[in-house]
């Protein structure tokens, strides 16, 4: 907590806010000490900024420096208290909503939508109308006219708190359900309640200094609603007394905006996405010899090639001095754990870093020419008509609002392999058909398909512009074995009819040995084996590679390479250890 | 179908509960509209008038269930009770043309404002770090700290009376005959520019920085990896990839925040004097005219739960889940 904390003031925006909020809670405090009284006719009415008056006076002669100091006080000792208590109801009902579900979820979820929808300003006034006039009746009315956004709020984020195990197991465990609500879920909410907080005083101040100019406060008190009520009513516009209204509005504009630099700064926080990301490093091309060349006949050579990620703790290389070739037609793998760079390097031969990476240094050759200089538009042009891609989430990487034709359609038209959006769909159609899916399905939406049908779609649109090399990165990870199986015969044979090479990436090893030509590992960014899969399997050099081998244990050395047909049945198989290490080792 | 019988069945309910909140607010609430109205006149009125009265606002000595039809069936048959502030005209009658004003001139610059904030939420987000993202942002973020009101203020005081661009005050110019004439239109837009741009203003900060959240969010996806692989044309991607995909979170935030932009938009109204809803609120609350009050609470919620129904349409329409479980 106490390093959220720090962390915040950290964040500019945070100290922004934070000085200018604690400027106006001092004022309030002390500063009514120090000015003349702000409801006496001290002088003449609509004069000016003098001397004997800083700010000028009201139309009725009342000092604006007195009304504007003493007006902080009531107004944000409101606000405050309102923020505070819209958060505690909304917190109680969403929270409560969100844990005990079912039919208290559904009443309560119906009447903070109900109260969502209805309009909070004649709300307000209707009840105002009815209550005897005071501070009270400004607290009750703006609170039961804003809690429901709240609800909303806390119930989602207690709902999502609900599945996870901490409470599941708070659950099982048998404790009441007061105290896994205290001891469980609040301590869990602490930012939101912050981040609530803070909101709900911005409404706050803001709806009752509109209710205060309406008339519905309290207008003998001195708050920067009534201030400007009574501008209104004096005619400072009329008298061209901009010196009535200016001030106040200007100190409720600091207070709104010091509380929105704070709640956005929480929120930045919480979601790190929303912050800027740190720009990515330079490229060194001092440090790339310039005798780098391609492989001659090779379809891509990566030469040298480093990669970096600019991280809060400096730079991390992520892949480092890879340098491999990919001929027409051959099937590369590439294996290594999570985070050794392989779906990076994957990645970089679109040039498709995240904005925190960079090639640093090297080159990629694709058919002899250098990626790594392309201009962005022969970037564009390159990408997806001489290297496609299918992503581990081709399930998500659809568009969800778009059917299936226009994302074949839009591929087309961008490289412009395609005459008109009939023939584009033509198209969809027939590769639609060689991945085994139904023609049809490109009027379908993506989140009509199931997973392995969407994964089949990613692989239909990696073919559309029929590249000479595709990059399949853990293609199948997702998937359950049979459909594994299926998916992969289908790239197989697609791969022997149109002769693309594939750059297979994966962490399952047996898989790439029964699939690939040739295998590369990958260890903390370095390449440290390349071979034929036959030759690692047997002979590999590395001590890492044979770490890697003996940690399926069905991978002996004396295995006999399978021949084709089964190939892929064995591969899949060794997937699940349980049912390959059954006598015999298939089933 | 099913979808939009669901939301219908939810406005229903919605109204139900705030025309039986209409009821039931000055019934629970100490003091009722005829005595306040009576002690008003300090002692010119008869005890009986006061009867009276409080039978016309429907306070009678009957049981609760009895009034609270009666109250239903009133409203059933359009009739509100009689205005106390334009009295004897009803209630109905008074809020008829304030809604169509108020309706014209919220209605445009909400939808105006939402649509460039929109945009701008969208080029932020696609050059981040950029002069709109690092610049326009903070400062229409400031600008959406001041009270909707002060800003019309502001610029009546600077636009109208300063430099007398624009008019002060009304929604046209009384020596013109309303009507479809070009001369009418020309002197109504003129009136509404300085309402309308306040409310802009002041509206425009929130929907850009909400657009250019979810935006940001969508960037990261796989989604857009996707698109970027595919080669597709910048433009491409931004438009029918990110901000498609971050518009649909926003639509619905959009219905969200609409009662909360139009109660701002009805104090703007008040700074302008223009004749809509929010001009009769405030006359109502300064002259006690607790029919009109009510009429005015009735007939803006329902316009908002109107509104939001129309919102759930065109999500309905952007998004093709949400049509699937329709």
């Amino acid at each position: 907590m106490r390093d959220a904390i720090r962390r915040l003031l950290r964040q500019r925006k945070a100290a922004v806010g934070a000085s200018i909020l604690l400027g106006f809670l001092v004022l309030a405090l002390v500063g009514p000490f120090f000015v003349q009284d702000p409801t006496e006719l001290l002088g003449q009415p609509h004069q000016p900024p003098s001397g004997a008056h800083l700010l000028g006076t009201t139309g009725q002669g009342q000092d604006v420096l007195a009304q504007t100091v003493v007006g902080a006080r009531e107004t944000l000792a409101i606000g405050f208290t309102v923020g505070a208590l819209v958060t505690l109801v909304g917190a109680l009902v969403g929270v409560t909503a969100g844990y005990l579900g079912r039919r208290v979820d559904d009443a309560l979820t119906l009447t903070t939508n109900v109260f969502l929808v209805i309009p909070g300003l004649p709300l307000a006034i209707v009840l105002g109308a009815y209550l005897p006039s005071g501070p009270l009746r400004m607290v009750v009315v703006l609170t039961f006219a804003g809690w429901a956004w709240n609800a909303r709020i806390f119930r989602s984020e207690a709902l999502s708190l609900r599945g996870r195990d901490f409470v599941a197991a708070a659950v099982v465990a048998g404790e009441s359900h007061a105290r896994i609500i205290t001891r469980e879920l609040l301590p869990n909410m602490a930012s939101l309640v912050a981040s609530s907080f803070i909101g709900n005083t911005l409404y706050a101040v803001g709806a009752q200094v509109g209710l205060e100019f309406l008339g519905l406060g309290d207008v003998g008190a001195v708050t920067w609603g009534t201030n400007l009520y009574w501008a209104g009513n004096d005619a400072a516009l009329l008298t061209r007394s901009w010196w009535i209204f200016v001030p106040t509005g200007l100190c409720i504009a600091l207070v709104g905006f010091s509380l929105t630099l704070l709640s956005s700064a929480i929120d930045e926080l919480t979601n790190p996405a929303l912050r800027l990301p740190p720009r990515a490093p330079e490229a060194r091309p001092a440090a790339t010899p310039v005798h780098l060349a391609p492989e001659a006949g090779a379809l891509l050579s990566v030469r040298e090639l480093s990669i970096e990620f600019t991280t809060e703790g400096g730079l991390t290389r992520a892949v480092d001095q890879v340098s491999l070739d990919i001929a027409p037609g051959e099937i590369l793998g590439l294996a290594g754990e999570s985070g050794s760079g392989k779906s990076t390097l994957g990645s970089a031969l679109l040039r498709l870093l995240p904005p925190a990476a960079a090639i640093t240094q090297g080159r990629v050759f694709f058919e002899g020419v250098d990626v790594t200089a392309l201009s962005p538009e022969a970037l564009r042009a390159f990408r997806w008509s001489r290297v496609s891609m299918v992503f581990q989430s081709a399930m998500s990487a659809l568009n969800p609002v778009l059917p299936l034709g226009e994302q074949f359609h839009d591929t087309l038209a961008a490289h412009d392999r395609t005459g008109s959006r009939a023939a584009s769909y033509a198209r969809a159609r027939e590769l639609l058909a060689m991945v085994g899916l139904k023609p049809e399905l490109v009027d379908a939406w993506p989140h009509q398909l199931s997973g392995g049908m969407r994964q089949r779609v990613g692989i239909a649109l990696a073919l559309a512009l029929e590249p000479r090399l595709i990059v399949m990165d853990e293609p199948t990870t997702a998937l359950d074995v049979v459909v594994q199986k299926e998916l992969l015969q289908r790239v197989v044979e697609l791969k022997a009819r149109l002769g693309f090479a594939i750059l297979f990436i994966t962490h399952d090893l047996p898989l790439l040995l029964a699939l690939a030509d040739r295998v590369g590992i990958l260890q903390a960014g370095k390449l440290v084996e390349v071979d034929t899969a036959q030759r690692l399997r047997t002979e590999a050099r590395h001590p890492y590679t044979r770490l890697l081998l003996s940690s399926f244990p069905h991978l002996g050395a004396d295995d006999v390479p399978p021949p084709a047909a089964d190939v892929l049945e064995q591969a899949t198989a060794t997937n699940k250890p349980g049912l390959a290490a059954l006598p015999g080792g298939r089933r | 179908m099913h979808y939009v019988l669901r939301r219908l069945g939810f406005y229903l309910l919605a109204a139900w509960a705030s025309l039986t909140m209409n009821f039931v607010i000055p019934r629970l609430t100490p003091g009722d509209p005829a005595t306040a109205m009576f002690a008003r006149f300090e002692g010119r009125l008869s005890p009986d008038a006061l009867v009276a009265l409080r039978a016309a606002f429907g306070f009678t000595e009957a049981p609760w269930h009895v009034q609270y039809l009666t109250y239903l069936k009133h409203l059933l048959t359009g009739d509100m009770g009689l205005s106390y502030a334009y009295y004897p005209s009803p209630v109905t009658e008074v809020i008829g043309t304030g809604l169509l004003w108020t309706v014209g001139l919220a209605g445009c610059a909400v939808v105006i404002s939402f649509a460039v904030g929109t945009t701008l939420g969208v080029l932020a987000a696609w050059n981040r770090g950029g002069w709109l993202d690092s610049a326009l942002a903070p400062v229409l973020a400031f600008l959406g700290a001041f009270p909707y009101f002060w800003l019309a203020m502001l610029a009546l005081y600077l636009f109208g009376f300063g430099l007398g661009w624009f008019p002060l005050r009304h929604a046209y110019s009384h020596d013109l005959e309303p009507g479809l004439t070009l001369a009418f239109l020309a002197d109504m837009g003129r009136h509404a520019v300085l309402p309308a741009t306040s409310i802009v203003v002041a509206t425009l900060g929130g929907w850009m920085l909400s657009m250019r959240n979810t935006m940001v969010a969508v960037l990261g996806t796989d989604t857009l990896r996707l698109a970027h692989a595919k080669g597709l044309p910048a433009r491409q991607v931004m438009w029918r990839y990110a901000a498609r995909n971050a518009l649909l979170p926003n639509v619905t935030g959009f219905g969200m925040a609409l009662g909360f932009v139009l109660s701002g938009s009805l104090l703007t109204e008040i700074v302008f004097s223009y004749p809509g809803t929010g001009y009769l609120l405030i006359l109502a609350v300064r002259n006690q005219d607790y029919p009109l009050m009510q009429g005015l609470f009735l007939v803006i919620t329902l316009a908002v739960l109107a509104a939001n129904f129309a919102v759930d349409l065109l999500c309905l329409w952007l998004d093709p889940r949400t049509r699937a479980h329709a």
